[in-house]
């Protein structure tokens, strides 16, 4: 019997379908359907300008906007033979960091009440509210920022952004305590979480699924790393992992390396703070047509972005690629729901860490 | 294996046209549509690059091109002094008339749905794939929308 | 470089009569016999209670009394408890969630989000509505039972937003459903959203008769 779970439903966090082939409780298989967000932004941006569309890329995932947008300007870079100043390189850091802790709030939030514990998304969406007023004051928007440009960002930091910073993060860093005693220590989350939806590392990667749930199998992989980009090569910081057992990683080893990520995240803050030199946050020549192709890819909160951009000489992009991290991830749905009940898809789908914008395009 | 010798094994192979280095980590092959396969094969099971990342079409008028994207997680082939990744990239040129190339879904499944994509959007044939139908529009779409030759209106807002 | 697509004007006769009551849905079911009430949908089991009850009320002279009782009342529990459904499209939808957090808390209005949209008054469009998504959202807007209210939240509702040019996104939600309260943003900050409502509570004290008996 198939069960669709359409694309209005509490669990799905964003619009898509989920059908499930039941025998009793036991899911046997699973059919995932996308497209009910295809906003054709590839087409778009074939006719607009090159710096016009970061608004577009912005609205990619609206959980965490900034790399995006971010990724789309290392490659326009690459594309255009750009080189970013290095203060301009912190900043983006900075933001970076700071919009991975509100994705992964963001998602923490969400997943709360899928497991029944409507409480945990009251507890994080409070603190990804002290998140987002700190990241409305470089760019001016709560969301959506607009904030890095084609070769720098687009104004420098304002006055006492570094003591509000500071100031923030040290009442975050008693709150992740805090949490730790009320999520991980609750039986009735680690009994809904242990040992369901497991996948193998090896089985993943055959899967495309990188990111978090990668290193929730234990393989040590990141993009900050093994692909370097701004100045994560300069900062001491270190990549998370988790194993639920040799080799493969449930749900709870997902949330622990979210959660390891967060608290990373805010030393590579304090880290920038104290490097962070002065000089311009824009680079002098960036121009206006470009030819050739080039491609880049970041670590996005949800795994790999990539980026393939090409151009033909004129000022706006000939064709311009989106690579998300949850298309893949969605279609492999089959593999690691078969086996489990009909009430362990809340949980093993919001382990994921879905965001329908990115994958829909 | 450091990457060097990789590229040098690998520009041996049948049906390679051009090799070349992008960035120190990233080795740029063309290759021909016939026998594409066995490169494929070759790819995964003697190098051992087990992540798909992507597959781009382009509408270069009057030929398609393919762009594959393979990543080696698991350090099988390196890049000396440097902790970076190494990633393949393959360009496959196809003829407007025939825009038709074997699947790579059932060596790597993360190419599964890229090739639905590739399909939706812009027309290619994917021989072998086991369930090639459209994935980002709907059913009844006619047309392949990333076409340049796709004619579509644009409602202006009369105020 | 030739951009191969045409520029038209929108079509007015679209924007009159809000493409409300759809000719073709009404075309599919005819109205079943009198006491066949399992086969009605709602807005036509409110014209059978109406043609039994309201006729005989009128009559009599019972209406204006129990209008005089009821509206204040009725009118006040529908203005301090809209449900909205549980429904995010995108970008918005995160502000909407963000509102109910302790921060705003947008549920000191009243606001209780159902899951089902059987049991919602309010329906809140918070993205961009695009061609696939499009007839599951007129089925989710018919489900709702009357009195009913839709909020078109954000630029993408209103009129396509940064999409305008797609070739997969509708024009706006009032192409094919009424809307009431327009809310402008991108994103549509969490304190625009308790202002929207704000409005739709005037709305509702003004326009709904919250009648016991309704014609």
């Amino acid at each position: 019997m198939w069960i669709s779970m359409g694309p209005q439903h509490p669990m799905t966090h964003g619009l898509w379908t989920l059908k499930v082939k039941v025998d009793g409780e036991t899911i046997v298989d699973a059919d995932p359907e996308l497209g009910y967000l295809h906003r054709s932004v590839e087409k778009m941006g074939e006719r607009r300008k090159y710096f016009m569309n970061t608004t577009l890329t912005d609205r990619l995932c609206y959980a965490s906007s900034t790399t995006w947008t971010h990724c789309y300007a290392l490659s326009v870079e690459e594309l255009m033979d750009v080189e970013v100043p290095q203060r301009a390189q912190y900043i983006r850091t900075i933001m970076l960091e700071l919009q991975r802790l509100a994705s992964h709030l963001m998602w923490a939030g969400a997943y709360m009440p899928d497991l029944g514990h409507i409480t945990g998304a009251l507890y994080f969406w409070r603190d990804r509210e002290l998140f987002l007023n700190l990241l409305e004051l470089p760019s001016g928007s709560r969301l959506l920022y607009n904030y890095i440009r084609i070769g720098g960002v687009k104004r420098d930091l304002p006055d006492g952004f570094e003591e509000k910073t500071e100031r923030i993060l040290k009442l975050f860093e008693q709150r992740l305590d805090e949490y730790a005693d009320l999520f991980e220590n609750s039986k009735i989350f680690r009994m809904r979480t242990e040992d369901v939806g497991k996948f193998t590392a090896s089985q993943a990667q055959n899967l495309g699924i990188t990111g978090p749930n990668l290193r929730g199998c234990g393989t040590k992989f990141d993009l900050r790393e093994h692909d370097t980009y701004e100045i994560y090569e300069e900062i001491d910081w270190e990549i998370q992992t988790r194993e639920a057992g040799p080799g493969y990683g449930d749900c709870f080893s997902r949330y622990m390396v979210r959660i390891d990520e967060m608290r990373e995240s805010i030393s590579i803050i304090r880290d920038c703070f104290k490097k962070m030199p002065s000089g311009p946050t824009m680079a002098s020549n960036v121009p206006v047509r470009a030819t050739g192709e080039a491609f880049r890819r970041t670590e996005d909160p949800r795994g790999e972005a990539l980026m393939y951009v090409v151009g033909d000489g004129s000022d706006r992009p000939y064709r311009w690629k989106i690579k998300s991290p949850m298309f893949t991830t969605i279609s492999a749905c089959p593999y690691y729901l078969k086996g489990y009940k009909v009430a362990d898809i809340p949980a093993i789908m919001g382990s994921i860490d879905i965001c329908i914008g990115e994958t829909d395009k | 294996m450091e990457i060097k010798s990789f590229m040098q094994k690998l520009s041996s192979h049948k049906g390679i046209t051009e090799v070349g280095l992008i960035r120190k980590s990233v080795v740029k092959f063309n290759l021909e549509k016939e026998g594409s396969k066995d490169f494929f094969i070759r790819l995964k099971d003697d190098f051992g690059f087990e992540h798909c990342s992507l597959i781009s079409a382009i509408d270069n008028q009057p030929q398609f091109e393919l762009v594959y994207h393979f990543s080696a997680i698991n350090g099988s082939v390196f890049v000396k002094d440097s902790s970076a990744a190494v990633m393949a990239e393959i360009h496959i040129f196809l003829e407007r008339d025939t825009p038709t190339v074997d699947s790579i879904s059932d060596l790597w499944f993360g190419a599964n749905w890229h090739e639905r994509e590739a399909f939706d959007l812009m027309g290619i044939y994917f021989i072998g794939h086991p369930d090639l139908r459209r994935v980002l529009l709907p059913e009844g779409f006619a047309g392949h929308p990333l076409r340049k030759d796709y004619v579509y209106e644009i409602h202006e807002e009369e105020w | 470089m030739d951009m191969s697509s045409k520029r038209i004007r929108g079509n007015p006769n679209l924007r009159k009569g809000l493409g409300s009551k759809t000719t073709d849905s009404d075309k599919i079911m005819e109205d079943p016999p009198a006491g066949d009430w399992l086969a009605l949908r709602s807005d036509q089991l409110l014209k059978w209670i109406d043609d039994a009850v309201y006729n005989v009320a009128e009559t009599t002279g019972m209406r204006e009394v129990v209008d005089r009782v009821t509206r204040p009342i009725f009118n006040y529990a529908q203005r301090f408890s809209p449900h909205p459904l549980h429904f995010g499209i995108m970008c918005c939808a995160i502000e909407m969630g963000q509102a109910s957090a302790p921060d705003h808390d947008i549920d000191r209005l009243g606001l209780v989000y159902r899951s089902s949209p059987r049991q919602c008054d309010v329906l809140i469009v918070n993205g961009p509505v695009c061609e696939k998504l499009r007839p599951k959202l007129k089925t989710l807007y018919e489900q709702m039972p009357e009195p009913k209210w839709v909020i078109a939240m954000g630029e993408c509702a209103i009129s396509g937003g940064p999409y305008w040019d797609s070739y997969s996104v509708v024009a706006g939600a009032d192409t094919f459903m009424p809307v009431d309260v327009y809310i402008p943003g991108c994103p549509v900050r969490p304190e625009a959203l308790m202002h929207g409502f704000l409005t739709l509570q005037k709305k509702i004290r003004e326009k709904e008769p919250g009648m016991f008996l309704r014609r």
